[in-house]
């Protein structure tokens, strides 16, 4: 259970999360949803640790996120894959992959994850040995998804997974994750720009707007009211 | 022919130096964007901990490996100490600190150890083989220089291609805080850089000394030259440093050679102008073209 309450994140006197308080049940999927600026990003940032918020708390099975390193974060199952996809090009496919369990002492557990990961994304198997460099948008998307799952974590926040994907590869993408979270239990909290494909597969929404929460509902709620959606989400 | 031969076994020793030199540099640079000014005065600072042993009749060798072992140590508590209570603020200020490290620990040295020039030992003959009844110049000592380097520049490069400790420190320099979000402790994996950095500038403090004499500032003038080589092999590239390195050593022994040695600084800094003018990233650095 992730748990985040009032939580407010500053840089320098402008406010980019204003007392921002939602919870996240474990195996569910919460889309937080909103226009550029809304602190989207800057939540997700917040929670695995590479800001420090001004005020409030997100705990994460009673751990309280932001009073620990962001290298220990992610040993508590808690996932990040960051806007852009932070794949290292100047890495092959394969060392980006083995990185995201590098902290892990269960070596034949990250044998067996890396070809998990393989299966799971066929291309990047193909491609295992080539710089990151060359791969395709979709691919690097893949690629930085499985690098995250060589964690084998519980939790995982996703900043824009669609970004820059054609609408193919990103319905491939939410369908993966929708798989994840039934399969293995995994919490997701998904940071989208495209509202609707995030709703298609989230359980609950968390709308933001200028840093503070607007809406907070089940996502079929969110998709369902159209005067809400035209409003903040724009379709 | 002969002065030829000579000058180009020459350079390729000293190459070899400054090429240890650069390999610091550049590992420090990969990991901290940080030109470490201090070290050359850091390898001065183990070599009179070398010397130290062996005027208390300790055997070379163990001088030697404490030698690299205080470097090591040295590498670490620099960066720790010092490099790290600045890595947020802005560029210049870390290189100024090292500047000021650099004064300090030449300062420091002349305080415990005193100014004047010391000889210090070399495990091997420098006396230069002979080929047939003339002699070249390429001594024992030259050859054991040659190796110790290789092997260092051969672990390291080993290190890095082949072991997660390496695959650590590359994520980390290239995207420290993506490593950071995949449970890299960056701020260890960069202690580490500076050490290892520490033992190949150690490394060459030890092997220049019996050529140079050891005094305070005996390393300032490899240190230019290994950061031209650094700069050359594009600051960013381990084989860069390398290669840099020879050209240097090999460039400053035929202009010392004909025109007087007086004139290897100034060729240095011929270069160094030269390469910064046409070439900025250096002859080893792709300049990739990355995204935002």
């Amino acid at each position: 259970m992730l748990e985040v309450r009032d939580l407010s994140t500053a840089y320098g006197p402008v406010l980019a999360l204003d007392r921002v308080s939602f919870d996240v049940a474990d195996g569910t999927v919460t889309a937080v949803l909103g226009a550029n600026g809304a602190g989207k990003t800057t939540l997700l940032r917040t929670i695995s640790g590479l800001v420090r918020p001004k005020e409030g708390s997100a705990t994460y099975d009673g751990h309280d996120l932001t009073r620990m390193a962001v290298e220990d974060i992610v040993r508590l199952g808690v996932g990040h894959v960051p806007e852009g996809r932070g794949v290292i090009q100047e890495l092959t496919v394969e060392e980006n992959l083995r990185l995201g369990s590098l902290w892990r002492r269960d070596r034949p557990d990250r044998h067996r994850a890396l070809g998990e990961i393989y299966e799971l994304f066929p291309p990047l198997g193909a491609r295992r040995a080539q710089s990151a460099f060359t791969l395709s948008g979709g691919e690097r998307q893949m690629l930085a998804l499985g690098r995250a799952l060589m964690a084998r974590p519980r939790a995982l926040l996703l900043d824009e997974p669609s970004l820059g994907l054609a609408p193919l590869v990103t319905a491939q993408i939410m369908s993966r994750l929708r798989e994840l979270t039934q399969r293995s239990g995994m919490t997701i909290l998904l940071v989208e720009q495209n509202a609707r494909s995030a709703l298609s597969i989230a359980d609950q929404a968390v709308v933001l707007s200028l840093g503070r929460v607007v809406l907070l509902d089940q996502a079929s709620a969110v998709a369902g009211n159209a005067e809400l959606r035209h409003h903040y989400l724009g379709f | 022919m002969h002065r030829f031969v000579s000058f180009t076994l020459d350079g390729i020793t000293h190459g070899m130096i400054y090429a240890a030199v650069a390999m610091a540099l550049v590992l420090i640079w990969r990991g901290t964007r940080v030109v470490n000014f201090a070290q050359g005065a850091m390898a001065m600072v183990t070599t009179y901990v070398a010397v130290s042993l062996i005027d208390r009749h300790i055997s070379y060798w163990v001088a030697f490996i404490v030698a690299l072992v205080a470097g090591l140590v040295l590498g670490a508590l620099v960066e720790v100490t010092l490099v790290r209570p600045v890595e947020n603020k802005a560029p210049l200020v870390a290189v100024i600190v090292t500047l000021g490290l650099l004064v300090a620990l030449e300062a420091s040295a002349a305080l415990i150890w005193g100014g004047r020039f010391r000889s210090f030992p070399a495990p091997f003959s420098i006396v230069g083989l002979k080929v047939g009844r003339s002699q070249i110049a390429l001594s024992p000592f030259d050859i054991f220089t040659i190796c110790a380097v290789l092997v260092v520049m051969v672990g390291l490069l080993v290190l890095f291609r082949w072991t997660s400790t390496g695959l650590r420190m590359r994520a980390a320099a290239f995207e420290p805080e993506v490593a950071r979000l995949l449970g890299v402790r960056v701020g260890r994996v960069l202690t580490l850089g500076w050490a290892l950095a520490a033992v190949a500038g150690s490394l060459a403090g030890l092997l220049v000394a019996p050529k140079l004499f050891l005094y305070p500032n005996n390393m300032d003038a490899v240190l230019v030259f290994g950061f031209t080589a650094a700069i050359l092999g594009g600051l960013d590239s381990p084989v860069g440093a390398l290669v840099g390195g020879l050209v240097i050593g090999l460039s400053l022994s035929y202009v010392g050679g004909y025109l007087g040695s007086d004139t290897e600084t100034i060729g240095a800094f011929v270069i160094l102008i030269a390469v910064l003018m046409v070439r900025p990233g250096g002859i080893f650095t792709r300049v990739n073209p990355r995204r935002v």
